[in-house]
């Protein structure tokens, strides 16, 4: 789901990181909500009672966006609020994850 | 760090209120939760981004303007990607009468105090919850936040769109998701045809705000002509999906407000953009001590203020959607009102020059107000809308996942439960990370309906210190003791590392 505007727009240089261990590709400044949108990743947390959850308000307030962030061949883990965390390269995102403490590993 | 005036939000209140104050030597610092100045209403295209014809169209003109001044103003100091947790009054003697304890809102953590002599609140609003079956289902998302994908992101975050609401916003974002290639299933406004188009036909109103007006119903026929569907009398019954929207079931809404179920319909679509109207963000205000009322067509608790945008607490101003939304008219002219009136607190004005340099923006002030007004009543869904959407299988509270029905049962039990700070406690309803933002609007109704008394005395959640989450670990770190803990091992744990100030790297549309 989703789909990049098209027209006069010059992005930012690519980036590569990975949702779920899987590669993608983003532009700099993008947001890991619209990445993670971009990439057909419609869950970005579940509840404590399994409830998917993506983003709502976009700006920051709502926290429902979460996701676990671990950013340059760091192996720990944040939660971290998707549409205000830019993409970056060599991140590891993981999505659909219960709401508890991302494990370190 | 220190400074003369601390203004939280950088968006068309907070920046004209900057470029006042800097004009009559203040010292000023901007603080924002995004990487750039404008706000939600200009809300930039990520730094290092060309897009031409950003926010093209006369509602935004008079905006970029001013993003386009403050932006190249080189007087301000500004810090970015930081949260305000909390304001502090200081009573040492020492520099600074205020405390402003700033969280690094980008992802690396941290926290620091900022001295200041006075402070403006300028921190706008977000799109107002409103409680039904399915809300908090992916796909489900504030027509604002839908909006910023697109305004910031260049994004469509979806393939196809339903709008459902009662404020004309919803008619821009699904006009800007069509120029930007995206299918709209169909705008449904709760209110009937002759009380929308109301608004197009006003005659005091075309006079005072014909630019907005001519837009609005060019919009109307860009929509049309699109072959997207704009329709009356109907909205939302509640969204449909398991892991994600599948289809939403709209129904019309009767004359006396009612809605007509045996006409139920399914609208098949992945993203529904909610669009009722927006909550003010008084929760630092409150927080910092100011006063607030209960108004809830014009944002739930807004701030008070006189004529100066004063607030009940000396040397805290308020401005913009704080205040009670109105748009960004309003915004910058409050702001601009307010910038004076700190130029007069901190010496650098003489009170009769700044009540003559205040006569201008505040009579064009009393014009967009009473536009400004009357759009808010126009855009106003009702009670009973609210009332009907409120079914028991709702979630009401999603942090804690409390349903509408869970909620009843708990105030049946408990008679004695007349507050909504009782409530938290009892339910914990609004305990969660969104720290009651997105429950206490649906709360105050459900309780203010249940006990039959009116709606301010359930009274708000208690605004306590941090107004923004903030880790244990930032703030451990602010106290100057290193976490003994590897970062990661608790939730939104995050790294206290020092932050260094993080100004705007390249500011200004299209930079």
């Amino acid at each position: 789901m989703g789909r990049q505007v098209s027209g006069s727009i010059r992005r930012g240089p690519p980036v590569s990181l990975t949702v779920n261990g899987v590669a993608v590709t983003a532009y700099a400044g993008e947001t890991l909500a619209a990445v993670l949108l971009a990439n057909e990743t419609t869950v970005f947390n579940r509840t404590q009672s399994g409830e998917a959850r993506a983003p709502f308000c976009n700006m920051g307030t709502c926290f429902e966006c979460q996701v676990g962030v671990a950013r340059g061949g760091n192996t720990t883990f944040r939660w971290l609020r998707a549409c205000v965390t830019p993409a970056e390269d060599g991140m590891a995102v993981r999505a659909g994850e219960h709401l508890q403490p991302p494990e370190t590993h | 760090m220190q400074t003369e005036l601390a203004i939280v939000g950088a968006g068309p209140a907070g920046m004209a209120a900057a470029e006042v104050a800097a004009d009559h030597g203040v010292h000023v610092t901007l603080i924002d939760e995004q990487p750039t100045p404008g706000g939600q209403f200009l809300r930039q295209p990520p730094v290092g981004w060309k897009v031409s014809g950003w926010l093209d169209g006369a509602a935004y003109r008079a905006g970029k303007e001013l993003l386009g001044r403050v932006s190249a103003d080189r007087r301000p100091e500004w810090i970015m990607q930081t949260s305000v947790a909390g304001i502090f009054v200081v009573d040492d003697g020492g520099d600074g009468r205020f405390t402003l304890l700033l969280e690094d809102s980008g992802s690396d953590g941290g926290t620091r105090q900022l001295k200041t002599d006075a402070v403006l609140i300028a921190a706008g609003c977000f799109d107002l919850p409103v409680v039904f079956p399915g809300w908090n289902l992916p796909g489900v998302m504030a027509a604002g936040g839908i909006q910023a994908f697109v305004k910031s992101q260049q994004f469509v975050p979806g393939k196809r769109f339903l709008f459902v609401g009662s404020h004309p916003l919803q008619l821009v974002v699904a006009g800007q998701i069509v120029q930007a290639g995206g299918s709209v299933a169909g705008v449904l406004f709760a209110q009937s045809r002759r009380r929308a188009l109301e608004l197009l036909k006003h005659p005091s109103v075309a006079l005072r705000a014909s630019d907005k007006l001519v837009e609005t119903a060019a919009l109307l026929r860009r929509l049309r002509t699109a072959g997207v569907p704009v329709r009356f009398g109907r909205t939302v019954l509640r969204a449909n999906g398991q892991d994600s929207l599948e289809s939403v079931t709209t129904v019309p809404v009767r004359p006396d407000g009612r809605f007509d179920r045996k006409a139920a319909e399914d609208v098949d679509c992945d993203q529904l953009g909610v669009c009722f109207g927006f909550l003010s963000s008084s929760e630092l205000a409150r927080q910092a001590g100011v006063d607030c009322r209960w108004a809830p067509s014009r944002g739930g608790w807004i701030a008070e203020h006189d004529a100066t945008m004063a607030s009940s607490v000396a040397g805290i101003y308020v401005a913009g959607e704080t205040t009670g939304v109105a748009g960004s008219d309003v915004a910058a002219l409050e702001g601009r009102i307010a910038g004076l009136a700190c130029a007069v607190e901190l010496g650098r004005l003489d009170a009769g020059r700044a009540r003559r340099l205040m006569r201008v923006p505040a009579r064009r002030l009393q014009q967009s107000n009473r536009f400004a007004r009357f759009l808010a009543d126009l855009s106003w869904p009702g009670h009973t809308l609210f009332d009907q959407l409120m079914t028991d299988p709702a979630t009401l509270c999603k942090c804690e996942e409390v349903k509408v029905g869970t909620l009843r049962y708990q105030l049946e039990q408990n008679p004695g439960m007349t507050t909504a700070s009782a409530v938290k406690l009892f339910s914990r309803v609004g305990m969660g990370l969104c720290q009651g933002r997105y429950c206490h609007f649906a709360l105050t109704r459900l309780m203010a309906g249940h006990l039959g008394v009116p709606e301010d005395s359930v009274g708000g959640f208690t605004s306590r210190f941090p107004a923004k989450p903030v880790s244990i670990e930032s703030l451990i770190g602010h106290a100057g003791v290193a976490p003994t803990e590897p970062a990661g091992k608790a939730s939104l744990l995050r790294s206290s590392a020092a932050v260094a100030p993080r100004p705007p790297a390249a500011v200004g549309p299209g930079a």
